[in-house]
Order: structure tokens, then C-alpha cells, then sequence
């Protein structure tokens, strides 16, 4: 059974082209000029210049860290090329029009065309092609509610004050080693801002592809909802299927002020590598979000790619009464490893968070929920409940459970727990005496595992979810 | 290296006795290790600078009132005082030996020398610490096939000023079974460090209790290490007060299928005391079991910090083990750090840690209010009530009965709030 | 001996009574039925004060003693008692040592002194005989791992040592079998007596049949809408409530 199971597993990366675009790409290394060669790439002003140079300086001081459960051959960061961007976008652009066919191509195959009377009605998209957006859908649909969704490169300069006041100010340059990187060398990324009271009248949604050899994407997102308003965002991300890894260290950043809403959705399908752990990317990703007075901020994750990922969704529940919430679904298969979870950190008074973890561990890969709750001094009344659930498939691969619980208030209430299962020999039968095949068994018993997350989901991604969790196990079954 | 541990390492080199190549070996990893800081994950929560540079006495043998006999249970008495056996061992039960380290037969050292840190895996500073250090022990064993009836009681007092390392070894044979109590108390300036290995070997079993009672600024690490042979049977019950660094380390290695691990833990804490326990279960092969409850209670100043990893290793399918680790934080000084883990290489097993942080039951203490109990004796009654459910299971209620006025008056001097 | 002034309370900011009126003479018993979520639980909690119950009018007396200004322990020990429909299980704290506790509770609040353990065992298995419960579970947690029917016995075994003045009983037929609902009833009719008066709260009117009221009243809507003798619950169980409601809404 388990044989068949995880032949089930093994599936083709659907994703895995090349596409043919001549890009101009930098040499590969890192010091203060490349990051000057950046700034001035993107023409951005003296200040930004000076807050990547301070990130700089700080990242050559810190460590790596150590302490999650994944193992990589240490990283040359000089062998890495720090800006890629097909030359056809140099001269930036007007319209959909302008852009190069093979770009828009890109997208098609992958499933997002970038022409607005072919897309989804309710969603717009900002598509980031290695270090430079291409386009972002919708804008003047979305400007009339006052509704700013364009490449963080261009809001650099259009709206330097909202830019400076809350880039870094979740996740400080300091924060992490990666988390530092990506301040010094970040080449695009989305941000967002719905001005108060507004309920974001389309779902935003950022593509990420990596396409270039040798590079490394950094990309920067920040989405500030104010007073009142919600938004929904959702990003996506691919990369071609090579023997090299590749890096891709993000930092998002959201910030929720007094009542608003954010529910940031995440389906990660990155190159994950062969069967034996050859190629795949290295996903080190730094996501926080804060949440003022009676906001509600909820992370959805669904990751089946990357051959190491390492990344914490978190909140920091700064106001009274606010909310955080992190679903998750991490399938890892291969030779896959990822450490991934949350932080919620409450601050607040009555401040609430659940965490839903399935994580899903097939063929040699090892898959490990990491997580923190933390109840200060001043969170009275706070309450944090947390499941996490492994299924192990196959006795090849591992499950891992890492929580730490701290509190310091004594009205507060934590509860966690953890459990591990397999997917059974009866379930199996079961299914297939009702005339299941094994694939279609285990993705339907691996589907109901993974279903108080999937409700989660916007409803065009959930089936999207749930349709690369089918692809991911296909072909693993025994 | 801290002032201590330099002066720990040099008198470590003065030390020759016949465990000599065991204590090179660890005294050159202790040469190699770091004094613990945040950043030691093992150490994350527990600062141990007061011990940096701390000076006591070492091999003093302080005058300290005769240690109190249980009422009504029937023991063996090893009593140390400062690390120093003063007890007679005279007319033991047939089936058993106990000798002192230093004493120890040609015959029986060749199988100590070999038990010697194989239960306890070294991981940390303070185990290597007791490696080289501990000249003071004593040697038990079991022969095959023996039911010890009396308990076989180890007492620990440490006088004011003193430093004392002490190791235990306990083998018990084939189809043997032995009820051991680790007893530590004392409240007075100083620092010990205690560990305890116990190898089961088929069908063996245990009955085993550590009262890790020290408080005020008796400095204290130390650990108690089991390894289970095919069907061996342990269970085994720790109680811990805190102090101003009190840090216990339990390890259970299932190197034998189909054994069986019962551990239930409590700690009470009050006042500014500290109790870090980390306890490590490691599943190496398949069918084995473990069950382990801990329950905390953490008032007034206090810091409490668990660690509880259940690692599953690749051949150890069929486990069963479950972890649940519950407190009731009672003060706002207070503060409470938990930490269950699992970590798993094996697909065909059941294997779930919880852990809670809470306050007392709202609808319990409304119960007990309904038919006229105060407020403040509700809670008492409760948070005693949560810990007694562990004390209610150990298999020796002697020891209970003992035990559990001392817990009552740590509740009666708490402050709740 | 009691009396219940235009109760009105709520829960999560939810109204639930609405204007609870009563009076119960000393000796009296009263049935108190009527549709699930009339208030009838809510009732019993009001009055025994428990937490997040908020009173926003009115006023409850015990031989003209204010409640409703009264912890929930001064209020167990001014002799109101509840016996719960889920009585609570508290593993860890016996039977015995929390009824001791609660008995010696009260006795000193009367400056009496308290009973010597020796005394109070033999009370509380007397008490446990009375009810048909074994006395080894008074060495139990308190309902721990108690059968449905144990715990509303255990309930009653309270009574029987707390000796209340006024006692509510809440839906304490609720799960029972026929056996058990003798049992509870006979506890319940052996504290008759002229002093002490009963509230008792049931859906149904089986219960009633065993403990004979003196009154009965239909609580619908957090108010009481109808009253009469024994024979308004046979009729109830006839009709249902349905009949009632309908009544209230033609008149409104």
C-alpha cells in the first residue's frame, strides 16, 4: 500500500519551462555598488539609497540561522546575481499593448492571463517577472475606489511618505538575516493600500515567476489597510525546473490599522527540486503582519514547493481586541524540507488567534510546524488555540511539531496540540472497494485532512489548492 | 568559561579513580563546551549566571540534622551528606547489592564502567560536569528474577556553601522489580548536581520517584536517565520545587520493543523560584509506549519552563506516545514557558502532545462557591485538586500520604490572587 | 421565605428574564416548567450568582435577605442551593474534602463549630446511603467519571448534608431512568419539611409525579405567564406549550 502511495506522490512539475526572453541581468556577487547599481535601476530617491545601504551594513554583521530543522549546503551569496529584467521592459511600458508577446505568453501557460477581458472579473493582478513587475491589472478600476495596488517600485516614488512611514516598520532591517538581505537587494514586489472604510471591490493578487538563471528573487510587498477597510491578497509563485537552487528571500509586511481586515492567502508551488534533491528553490520568506485596536489580520498558506522553505507567517497583535489567524497546508514530498509556522504575539487585551497546521510528509522529505505563542503582561483576557496535524505517508519521511508557548498573564488561556496519523490501510480499502483508484483515494483522504484550511481560501483558489495538493500526489500512491 | 567551570575543570583533573577513562572523555568535551546563554535553545529560558561566578565549598562535610524516616514505609536508607554516603549498608534483601562508586568490585565495575553515561547521553554542560566530577555514587543492582520489597530510599542534603556531584547507577535484571526514591531537600547557599541511570534489562521494572524538593538558593541540576530493554516497565513520578536554579533532565531511551514509560511530573512554584524540566523520550524501536502528564502550578514570582520532545526514530513503528503538559498560571508576575516536541521518522504510529496555560476553571470555582466555599479556598482546593489527580496515581501512597502535606503548605503560604 | 421582585437579567448582553416575579412560603414547593430557552436554567443561575449573569433589575430575597448584593458563597451559606443540571466533574478534589470544606464553610458562617472528620464521615455516608450512592465515591473527584444519573444523585447527596432552606432543583430528571428519578425524588421528599421550601425546575411533568408540587408555573419568554395548582403541569403535558405561546400572542 505505502508503495503504492508513494509512487502517487511522485508527479512533473507542471510549471518547469523556460521561458525565452533576453534579459539584462547583473553579474553575479553582492557589495554596496550592486546595491547602488539597484537603486539606480529602479531610480529611486537618495532616502531609499541610504535605508538599503544601513540594511546592508547590518546583513554583513548577522548570522544565518541555524536553529530550524533543514539542512542545505551553505550558501555563496556572491555566486548569486542580485537583478534580472527582460530588456524589452526597460524603457517601462505604457500599456498591455507594449509589453513583450512572450511575457504575456509566460503567464498564459502558468494559468494567469494578463489581459483584462480574459481574467477572472474580480481579481487584479500584478505580475513580477524575476526583479521587475511587469504589469499590474486594474489599476483604474481600483483607483476609483481609492484603492492603490502597483509594483512597490513605483510606489517608492509616487508615494514616498506612506512608503516611508510603514516600510520596515514591521519587519525592521534588522529583524533576521534574510529579512536584512532582502532590505539591502529587494528589486520588486507588490503594495497595496485601501484607504479607510473601503472593502477592496476585487481580490489582489500577485504572480511571482522566476525565470533567470543564477538569480536570486527578493521580493518586497507592503499592504497597509486603513481604518475600516479590507482587502483580500493572494500571491502565487513558480520557478523553472533546474539543477541549481535558487533563492528566493521575501519580507511582506502587513499592517492592519484599528478595525480593518487583511486575509493574505498564499499558494507557494516553486521549482521543489527532483525526486533525489537536485535543483529546487530556497524559499526563506519573512511575512508579518500588525494588527491595531479590533483588527483582524488572517494568513492562508497552502505550500507544496521549494526544495527548503522557511517561513513564519505572523501577527502581532499590537491593539485590543484584534485577531490573528494562520491556516496552513504544507505538503512536502522528495527530498523537500520545509520549517514553517507562526508567531502570534499578544500584546493587546482580548487580543484571539487560532492556528490550523496540516502538514503532509511523503517520500524522503521532512516537514516541521514551528511556532510561537506568546501572552504578555498586558494581554488580559487573550485566548490562543492551536492544532496541528501531521500525516505521514510512506516510513521514509518525517513530521515534526516545534511549538513554543510562553505567557506572562494569568487571564490569558493557550491551548495546543498536536497529533500525527497515516493514511490508513482501511481508509485506503475502503476507498478502493467503492471503486476508487489508489491516487484518487489518497488525494480525497488527503483533501478532507487538509479541509478546515481550504475553506479558507478565496473560492477560485481554493479549487486551485486543491488541484495542485491532486497533482502533488499523483503518482505517489502505493 | 566561567569562573566556576574553570575551577570545576582543573579540580576534574585531579580526579583518578577506576571510571577514569569515561571522566577523560567527557572532561575533554567539557573542555570544548560553552557556558549557556539565551541562545542555547537548551538553555533558552534558564540563565544560570549565578552560578558563573560562584564559589562553595567542596568537599566539606557539613553537620546536618539526620535526615527524617518516612512514616510507615518500608526502606533502605542511603543517606548523602554532601555527596558522601554516610549510611551502613548491612543486611540487604537477598537479590540485592549496593555499594558505594568507590567500592565497587572488579566484577562490578566492569558493567559500571560500561552503564556509566550510557542512559545519560552527556548533552550538557552540567551532565559532564557530574562525569568528572562525581566521585561521590553509589552502584545497585538487581539480580534477575527479584522483587525488592523495601523501597530503596537515596537521600541528598547539601550543606550551606557546599558543592556536591553525585551519580547513581541502578541495574536491574531479567524479570527484577525495585521501587527507587530520589530524595533532594534544603534551602540553603549551594550547588549540586544529581544524576541517576537506570538500565532495565527484559521484563525489568521500575518504580521510581524524584523529589526534586530543593528551594531558596539551593542551586541544583541534575537528571534522572532510563534505558527500557524488551518489555521493561517504568513508572515513574517527579515532583520539583524551584529554587534559585533548579534544572532536571529526564530521558527515556525504549532500546527494547514493547516496553512501557509512565512519567507523571509536577512542579509547584512560588516565591521567585525557577524549575526548568526537560525530559527527552527517544523511541528507537518498534511497539514501544510511553505516557508521560505534567502538571505545573506557577504563583506569585515565579518562572516555569518544560521541555518535553518525544523523538520517534525511523525503525520505531507501532509507538504509541502521548505528552500532555498542563498549567495554571496564578500571578501576573508569574510566567510560564512550554515546549512539547515531536519529532518523527516513522509513518505507522500515534503519537499527540497538548499543552495548556490557563487559570483556575471558572465554572469548577463557580461549583464550589454554589455550596458556600470562599472564593480563595476554591481556588486552593482546585489548583491542589489539578496537581493531587498525579499524586492520587503514584503506585506507593506511603510516599503520598508523605507527600502531600508538603504540598498543601506550599498552597497555604501561596498568594492567590 | 423567598421572593423574586421583576427579575431581569442577561447573558452577553442577551435579555433572558424578562420580569421574573415569585413567591415561595416556607415548606412550599413550586414547580417551575416550560419550552427550552424560557429561562428556566438562567433563573437558578441568577438567583445562586454566577459569574457573566448580569441582573439589570429587580430584586431577589431569602428571609429578607438581598441576594443579589451576595458572592456566590454567601449566598450558598444564607441557605439557597442548586442542584445542577450538569454538575461540573473536578478531578483531583474528593467528594468527601469538598463537601467537608463546603459543610464547615457554612457552619462557621453560623458560628457553629465545625464537625470533627470522624463525625462528618459518618454524615456523608449516611447521605451516600440515602441517595443509593457507594461510599467510595466520596474518596472519588468530585463527579469524576460519575454516570449521568450518579451525578444528580451526588447532587442530591449535597443537599442532603448542606441543609439548605431553599433548594432549586434544575432539570434534575433530565437523562434519568425511572429508577433513579425515585431516588432522586425520595432524597428530595425526605428534606420536606416546614422550613424548607423547593424549586423545582423540569420540562416535564414525570418528575412532578414523584415530588408533588404545591404550585406550578409556565416560564415562557423570561416571564411567567401562567400559574396553578398540580393539575396545570397534566395539562401542559397534554397540550404542550405551544397552546400557551399562541395565547400570549392573541392577546398581544
Amino acid at each position: 500500500m505505502t508503495e503504492q502511495i508513494n509512487q502517487a506522490i511522485n508527479r512533473e512539475y507542471e510549471a518547469g519551462f523556460v521561458s525565452d526572453i533576453e534579459s539584462e541581468t547583473f553579474e553575479p556577487g553582492l557589495d554596496e555598488d550592486v546595491i547602488r547599481r539597484i537603486s539606480t535601476m529602479k531610480n529611486e530617491p537618495e532616502w531609499m539609497l541610504e535605508w538599503r545601504l544601513k540594511a546592508f551594513a547590518l546583513w554583513q554583521k548577522m548570522e544565518e540561522p541555524e536553529w530550524a530543522h533543514v539542512h542545505y549546503p551553505e550558501i555563496n551569496f556572491q555566486d548569486i546575481s542580485y537583478y534580472s529584467a527582460p530588456k524589452s521592459m526597460a524603457d517601462k511600458p505604457k500599456s498591455l499593448d507594449e509589453v513583450d508577446p512572450e511575457l504575456l505568453a509566460t503567464y498564459d501557460k502558468l494559468g494567469i492571463p494578463l489581459l483584462e477581458q480574459q481574467m477572472l472579473a474580480g481579481v487584479a493582478v500584478d505580475a513580477v517577472f524575476d526583479s521587475v513587475s511587469v504589469v499590474t491589472t486594474f489599476r483604474e478600476k481600483l483607483a476609483e475606489s481609492g484603492v492603490i495596488f502597483c509594483p512597490i517600485s513605483e510606489a517608492i516614488q509616487e508615494y514616498p511618505e506612506l512608503v516611508k512611514k510603514y516600510l520596515g516598520s514591521v519587519v525592521p532591517q534588522r529583524d533576521n538575516y534574510y529579512a536584512a538581505l532582502n532590505c539591502a537587494v529587494f528589486t520588486d514586489g507588490s503594495f497595496v493600500y485601501i484607504p479607510k472604510g473601503v472593502r477592496c471591490p476585487m481580490e489582489l493578487s500577485t504572480y511571482f515567476r522566476i525565470n533567470e538563471m543564477n538569480t536570486g528573487q527578493f521580493e518586497r510587498t507592503l499592504i497597509i489597510a486603513d481604518e475600516g477597510s479590507h482587502v483580500s491578497y493572494l500571491e502565487g509563485c513558480t520557478a523553472p525546473q533546474r539543477d541549481e537552487n535558487q533563492l528566493h528571500a521575501a519580507v511582506v509586511e502587513l499592517v492592519a490599522l484599528d478595525n480593518a481586515e487583511i486575509k493574505y492567502s498564499t499558494v507557494q508551488n516553486w521549482y521543489p527540486g527532483d525526486e533525489n534533491g537536485k535543483g529546487g528553490i530556497y524559499n526563506f520568506v519573512t511575512k508579518r503582519a500588525v494588527c491595531h485596536t479590533s483588527a483582524k489580520v488572517s494568513w492562508t498558506q497552502v505550500e507544496t514547493g521549494s526544495a527548503v522553505t522557511w517561513k513564519y507567517p505572523s501577527c502581532i497583535l499590537r491593539g485590543d481586541n484584534s485577531i490573528g489567524e494562520f491556516y496552513s497546508v504544507a505538503l512536502t514530498r522528495g527530498m523537500q524540507q520545509a520549517d514553517t509556522g507562526t508567531k502570534m504575539i499578544h500584546m493587546g487585551k482580548n487580543t484571539k488567534s487560532t492556528i490550523i497546521s496540516k502538514g503532509i510528509s511523503a517520500g524522503r522529505s521532512n516537514n516541521s510546524y514551528r511556532g510561537l505563542v506568546r501572552m504578555g503582561p498586558r494581554a488580559d483576557g487573550a485566548r490562543n488555540f492551536t492544532q496541528c496535524d501531521s500525516l505521514l505517508i510512506g516510513g521514509q519521511c518525517g513530521a515534526h511539531t516545534f511549538p513554543y508557548v510562553e505567557s506572562k498573564n494569568p487571564s490569558a488561556i493557550v491551548e495546543h496540540e498536536a497529533t500525527t496519523s497515516k493514511v490508513s490501510d482501511d481508509q485506503m480499502f475502503l476507498c478502493q472497494q467503492r471503486g476508487l483508484d489508489p491516487e484518487k483515494a489518497v488525494s480525497m483522504i488527503v483533501n478532507g485532512f487538509c479541509k478546515e484550511v481550504f475553506k479558507e481560501l478565496p473560492m477560485e483558489f481554493a479549487v486551485e489548492a486543491g488541484k495542485l495538493l491532486e497533482i502533488s500526489l499523483e503518482g505517489s500512491v502505493g | 568559561m566561567s569562573d566556576w567551570l574553570g575551577r570545576a575543570v582543573s579540580r576534574a583533573e585531579q580526579v583518578s579513580d577506576w571510571l577514569s577513562p569515561q571522566r577523560q572523555a567527557s572532561l575533554a568535551l567539557l573542555r570544548e563546551a560553552q557556558w549557556p546563554t539565551r541562545k542555547t535553545e537548551a538553555w533558552k529560558y534558564t540563565p544560570v549566571h549565578v552560578l558563573a561566578d560562584a564559589e562553595f565549598a567542596a568537599a566539606a562535610n557539613s553537620e546536618l540534622a539526620a535526615a527524617e524516616a518516612i512514616e510507615g514505609l518500608n526502606s533502605i536508607e542511603l543517606v548523602f551528606t554532601d555527596g558522601v554516603l554516610q549510611s551502613e549498608l548491612s543486611q540487604l534483601p537477598e537479590g540485592l547489592t549496593i555499594v558505594p562508586l568507590a567500592d565497587a568490585s572488579s566484577e562490578t565495575r566492569q558493567w559500571a564502567a560500561e552503564a556509566f553515561s550510557a542512559a545519560k547521553p552527556s548533552k550538557h554542560l552540567f551532565g559532564l560536569v557530574n562525569d568528572v566530577l562525581a566521585t561521590a555514587g553509589v552502584i545497585i543492582d538487581v539480580a534477575e528474577g527479584v522483587s525488592i520489597e523495601p523501597v530503596i530510599r537515596i537521600v541528598h542534603r547539601i550543606g550551606k556553601d557546599c558543592e556536591a556531584h553525585n551519580r547513581v547507577l541502578v541495574r536491574i535484571a531479567k524479570n527484577a522489580s525495585v521501587t527507587v526514591v530520589e530524595d533532594f531537600s534544603g534551602e540553603e547557599k549551594s550547588f549540586n548536581t544529581g544524576y541517576a541511570e537506570y538500565t532495565l534489562a527484559e521484563s525489568a521494572s521500575l518504580e521510581h520517584y524524584r523529589f526534586a524538593l530543593q528551594t531558596g538558593a539551593a542551586l541544583s541540576v541534575g537528571g534522572s536517565h532510563f534505558n527500557l530493554a524488551d518489555k521493561a516497565q517504568l513508572n515513574s513520578t517527579l515532583v520539583g520545587f524551584g529554587s534559585e536554579l533548579s534544572r532536571l533532565d529526564v530521558d527515556v531511551n525504549h532500546t527494547g520493543e514493547h516496553a512501557f514509560a509512565k512519567l507523571n511530573a509536577i512542579y509547584l512554584l512560588d516565591g521567585n523560584e525557577l524549575f526548568d524540566l526537560h525530559s527527552t523520550i527517544e523511541h528507537m524501536v518498534p511497539n514501544g509506549t510511553t505516557e508521560e502528564n505534567v502538571r505545573g502550578i506557577v504563583a506569585d514570582h515565579s518562572r516555569a519552563v518544560f521541555n518535553g520532545r518525544i523523538h520517534i526514530h525511523r525503525d520505531a513503528q507501532k509507538t504509541l506516545a502521548e505528552l500532555n503538559n498542563r498549567n495554571l498560571l496564578m500571578s501576573r508576575d508569574a510566567e510560564i514557558n512550554t515546549k512539547p516536541e515531536l519529532e518523527i521518522y516513522a509513518d505507522d504510529v500515534r503519537c499527540a502532545h497538548g499543552a495548556t496555560i490557563a487559570e483556575i476553571d471558572k465554572g469548577a470555582l463557580y461549583y464550589l462557591r454554589s455550596r458556600g466555599v470562599s472564593k480563595a479556598q476554591a481556588q486552593i482546593m482546585l489548583s491542589f485538586g489539578f496537581i493531587n489527580e498525579l499524586v492520587d496515581q503514584m503506585p506507593n501512597q506511603v510516599l503520598a500520604e508523605w507527600l502531600r502535606p508538603q504540598l498543601r503548605q506550599r498552597f497555604a503560604n501561596m498568594e492567590v490572587k | 421565605m423567598l421572593s423574586i421582585k421583576n427579575l431581569q437579567a442577561s447573558v452577553e448582553e442577551k435579555e433572558i428574564l424578562k420580569g421574573l416575579d415569585l413567591e415561595v412560603k416556607p415548606g412550599e414547593v413550586h414547580a417551575i416548567m416550560g419550552p427550552n430557552g424560557a429561562g428556566k436554567s438562567t433563573m437558578g443561575y441568577v438567583m445562586s450568582g454566577r459569574e457573566g449573569y448580569e441582573v439589570n433589575e429587580g430584586s431577589v430575597t431569602l428571609d429578607g435577605v438581598d441576594l443579589l448584593g451576595l458572592e456566590a458563597e454567601e449566598r450558598a451559606r444564607a441557605g439557597l442551593f442548586l442542584a445542577f443540571q450538569y454538575p461540573v466533574e473536578i478531578p483531583g478534589v474528593s467528594n468527601l474534602e469538598f463537601m467537608k470544606a463546603a459543610v464547615d464553610a457554612q457552619r462557621e458562617a453560623k458560628g457553629e463549630e465545625a464537625v470533627s472528620s470522624k463525625d462528618f464521615l459518618k454524615m456523608a455516608r449516611e447521605a451516600c446511603k440515602q441517595v443509593h450512592l457507594p461510599a467510595e465515591f466520596l474518596k472519588r473527584g468530585v463527579n469524576e467519571g460519575f454516570s449521568g444519573g450518579e451525578k444528580k444523585r451526588n447532587e442530591i447527596m449535597q443537599m442532603l448534608l448542606l441543609k439548605p432552606k431553599l433548594c432549586i432543583l434544575d432539570e434534575s430528571d433530565s437523562g434519568l431512568d425511572i429508577d433513579a428519578l425515585q431516588v432522586v425524588a425520595e432524597g428530595v421528599n425526605s428534606q420536606r419539611s416546614p422550613d424548607r421550601s423547593f424549586i423545582v425546575v423540569t420540562h416535564y411533568q414525570r418528575l412532578l409525579d414523584y415530588i408533588k408540587p404545591d404550585f406550578v408555573h409556565v416560564l415562557s419568554d423570561g416571564k411567567i405567564v401562567k400559574s396553578g395548582d398540580a393539575s396545570l403541569a397534566l395539562e401542559l403535558e397534554e397540550q404542550g406549550y405551544n397552546w400557551l405561546t399562541e395565547q400570549r400572542e392573541q392577546s398581544a
